[in-house]
């Protein structure tokens, strides 16, 4: 299992699109992948889950991946945030 | 831990409990770390045995009248001996007025007072009400929320099983969604409470088309705020190896914050209807509140019938011989 903090860097916060970004890239891999926010946990492949976490700019989230493909996940997904989902 | 200040507690519940702070402001400094009150009988009379200082201390009339009854300095020593506790908060109900020496002292002690006109009791029963709902343990899960029969059904399951395609077929047979895809789960007293984390609305992600907005499509009548959540049931891709529950006198139950709740292993393979599946899971439920176990009913006539059948051949067998 992967642990790894992460904030949010683009202006427009979590919405639809960076969401729908995150879910589709995560059902790629194998592994679980959950988003946690505060006392928040979600399913990271769902995108009814991402996006109720409302996660604004400058928020905090743990990304938590458990599964033969794990690394790979959290690489791809930490790509996603820091290029600000191809945001700004 | 859990905490509120008690100045962020005066201000959001000033109105409500008709509060006003009667000793300085710089008293209001401490936190309330429990949802319990206390009434601080035995502790002004110098008992302080198991004294629950952390809690709110509540002075009704009675603790009043006795402070009234006391010399001015027995009420003094056993005014300072109580204060000398790091109690975060006083409140006085009824509006009474406290001896002098009282304020002074929690003054000096930077303990607050407050003064309330409500009665002891609607008091004792709104502060209640507020700080366990502030404390009460909440936890966010992945599933979907269904009011099915009136009996709370908490469908769970990985992403894709098809808990959102269900939930839409028992809303089409009229049942109601509370949420889905995320559920806010919190303990009260005994019982587990289900409700969507935001207020955006009763959305719904359908794999193939998108948002749908449930309330808007299928009415008002097909969706509700908060359930008690009374069953959990988990939707897991159909294995032929796997044990599944086939007469149901077993009972499998599920802790969620502290609370029992049975769960049911639903497998599902195609061309299963899951939604009346879920229904007779609700129905059964409901039968079982009322009494009526079917799985125990059926074992009960066959062993019935077993011993029966059983007497009659030894009775056949002893004529014979």
């Amino acid at each position: 299992m992967i642990r790894k903090k992460i904030k949010i860097v683009n202006k427009l916060g979590m919405h639809a699109r960076p969401a729908t970004l995150i879910v589709k890239t995560a059902t790629k891999f194998r592994s679980e992948f959950k988003i946690i926010k505060s006392d928040m946990e979600i399913n990271g492949k769902s995108i009814m889950g991402v996006m109720t976490l409302a996660a604004e700019f400058g928020s905090e989230l743990e990304l938590v991946a458990d599964g033969v493909d794990e690394k790979f996940l959290i690489k791809e997904i930490t790509e996603l945030f820091a290029a600000k989902f191809g945001e700004d | 831990m859990k905490k509120i200040s008690v100045k962020v507690l005066y201000e959001l519940k000033k109105k409500d409990l008709s509060l006003t702070l009667i000793t300085n402001p710089d008293t209001m400094q401490g936190e309330i770390t429990t949802s319990f009150l206390n009434r601080p009988g035995l502790a002004l009379t110098g008992y302080f045995e198991r004294f629950d200082y952390n809690r709110i201390q509540i002075l009704g009339e009675t603790e009043i009248s006795y402070l009234q009854s006391l010399k001015e300095e027995d009420l003094y020593n056993n005014v300072k001996e109580t204060l000398v506790y790091d109690i975060p908060a006083i409140i006085i109900t009824k509006g009474l007025t406290i001896p002098k020496q009282i304020e002074f002292l929690a003054n000096e002690m930077k303990i607050p007072i407050f003064s309330s006109r409500l009665s002891t009791d609607k008091l004792f029963n709104s502060l209640r009400i507020f700080l366990q709902s502030f404390f009460a343990q909440s936890k966010t899960i992945h599933g979907t929320l269904i009011d099915v029969f009136g009996v709370g059904i908490l469908l769970t399951g990985k992403s894709g099983i098809g808990k959102s395609e269900c939930a839409l077929e028992l809303v089409e047979r009229g049942q109601r969604l509370i949420t889905d895809d995320v559920v806010k789960i919190t303990s009260k007293e005994d019982i587990l409470v289900g409700s969507a984390t935001n207020n955006y609305g009763h959305f719904m992600e359908v794999r193939g088309i998108g948002l749908i907005d449930v309330a808007k499509m299928f009415g008002i009548q097909a969706v509700r705020i908060k359930k008690r959540i009374d069953v959990q049931i988990e939707l897991m891709p159909w294995k032929d190896n796997m044990d599944y529950e086939r007469i149901g006198l077993s009972n499998n139950n599920v802790e969620i914050l502290g609370n029992s709740i049975p769960i049911i292993y639903l497998p599902i393979s195609p061309g299963k209807n899951i939604a009346v599946i879920v229904e007779v899971v609700a129905m059964n439920h409901i039968s079982k509140l009322f009494g009526y176990d079917a799985a125990k009913e059926y074992t009960d006539k066959l062993q019935e019938d077993l011993k029966r059948k059983a007497k009659i051949r030894e009775k056949h067998i002893a004529d014979k011989g």
